[in-house]
């Protein structure tokens, strides 16, 4: 089991599906890596995000549904 | 909770018997380290199990015991509301979480929600809730261990009987006695005690045995998947063996279809349920079970076009990885299996037919 403290991977952008309300600021960033299902909720195709673009969607979100792993 | 019960647990290889087989040896042991309150969950929240209910009914003296030894951090005991579980625990004297009747309710975040004063809705988990939980109004929720009610009961035999004993049972990574919750057409439906590495239709037998020829076998209830009457015959009981197949035997559920029901419109029945069960949180779940859902009744009632059939295929695909607590992955899983398992009869509701023809009457009745 994980403990808070195992951070070792690789950062990766994740959704939290629970907060995410699919406003699409995520998409319309990160165009390459993150499209909207038919939904407008996000599909994240690649944890391989541009760590500055990355940095912009999160404090973007209006959700706040979208983070870091680990920071970058 | 003694050190050396977690010596124990570790010796025997007990894992979970809820459904995701974690070994119960680290979880207890970082309960321990946490200080973390006890949840046994007896709840049977998987479609078509009863045996959390069976162990409450029948081994209560010992749930209790195992829970003891455990639980030095305090104990709950959760049931769903208005179910003989829950009388029969309150009956005992001990304190019952009440937990409404929904799919996700019996999830572990939801539990400690729920216990905590919150809904019985799952929560985003930056860690095991073992470690304490963030409640969604921001509240930190303190260190909890959910162990299902067959997992605890395992721990007290356990501890009277030892590892070497409990070892005896099952697999040498599968070890150990575990109950199997068998529905459907088989002729005395209810629990088997059995274990890992038996066949699947060893497990059929030990309900009775099928009650006429099988026309499939249901596998993990929602979360779990599909084996044709033919993978079925020589399909081994095991995490292992039912890997290739994409599922795992979950909490030990086993559903029996009749030849004479139609497979698709039995497996449309149940996710029109689980389209019901959403909790509410999550996009891909609100709307994309309920879509996915629709498309499969097309199918079953034998009216699916092409365009519908090239949707349903990719709304399948797209739903995994993409709600809490993997819901919308259990059950996009799910129905990918009955494609593969009963492929002939995709093929024959593709065409506009059933080979079942009864249950062809009922599905073109229902979509009128």
């Amino acid at each position: 089991m994980p403990s808070p403290s195992d951070t070792k991977a690789a950062p990766a952008l994740v959704v939290d599906r629970i907060a995410c309300t699919g406003h699409g600021i995520c998409a319309s960033l990160l165009t390459d890596e993150v499209t909207l299902d038919e939904w407008g909720y996000p599909v994240v195709h690649t944890s391989a995000v541009d760590p500055e673009l990355g940095d912009v969607a999160v404090r973007l979100c209006p959700a706040r549904a979208l983070a870091w792993t680990a920071r970058p | 909770m003694t050190p050396d019960l977690v010596d124990l647990l570790e010796d025997s290889g007990l894992t979970g018997r809820g459904g995701a087989g974690f070994g119960t040896a680290v979880k207890v042991r970082a309960a321990v380290s946490a200080g973390a309150t006890l949840i046994v969950n007896g709840c049977d929240g998987e479609y078509g199990a009863v045996k959390d209910g069976y162990v409450v009914a029948h081994h209560l003296d010992e749930l209790v015991h195992g829970a003891n030894l455990l639980g030095r951090n305090g104990i709950r005991y959760a049931a769903h509301r208005g179910s003989r579980t829950e009388s029969l625990l309150r009956a005992a004297g001990l304190d019952v979480l009440s937990v409404p009747q929904r799919y996700v309710s019996s999830e572990e975040s939801a539990l400690v929600s729920l216990a905590n004063g919150g809904l019985a809705r799952p929560m985003t988990k930056r860690v095991p809730v073992v470690f304490g939980s963030t409640a969604p109004d921001g509240r930190s929720l303190p260190p909890t261990v959910v162990l299902n009610a067959e997992t605890v009961w395992r721990v007290a035999q356990i501890a009277d009987r030892g590892p070497a004993w409990f070892r005896s049972f099952g697999t040498a990574d599968e070890p150990g006695p575990r109950l199997a919750s068998v529905s459907g057409a088989v002729l005395a439906p209810g629990v088997v005690e059995t274990a890992a590495g038996v066949g699947v239709g060893d497990v059929i037998s030990a309900a009775g045995g099928a009650a006429r020829s099988p026309g499939g076998v249901g596998l993990g209830g929602l979360s779990g998947g599909w084996l044709s009457p033919a993978e079925a015959d020589g399909a081994v009981w095991s995490r292992a063996a039912l890997a290739a197949y994409g599922f795992t035997p979950g909490p030990g559920t086993v559903h029996v279809l009749g030849e004479d029901e139609c497979p698709l419109q039995h497996v449309s029945t149940v996710l029109d349920q689980a389209a019901g069960e959403s909790a509410g949180q999550c996009g891909p779940c609100m709307f994309g079970v309920p879509a996915a859902a629709e498309d499969f009744a097309l199918l079953a009632a034998a009216r699916l076009d092409q365009g519908g059939w090239h949707r349903l295929r990719e709304r399948l695909g797209l739903l995994p990885g993409r709600g809490a607590r993997r819901f919308p992955d259990g059950v996009a899983g799910y129905a990918r299996s009955s494609l593969r398992a009963f492929a002939d009869e995709v093929d024959a509701h593709l065409a506009g037919g059933c080979s079942v023809t009864y249950a062809s009457r009922r599905a073109h009745a229902v979509a009128v």
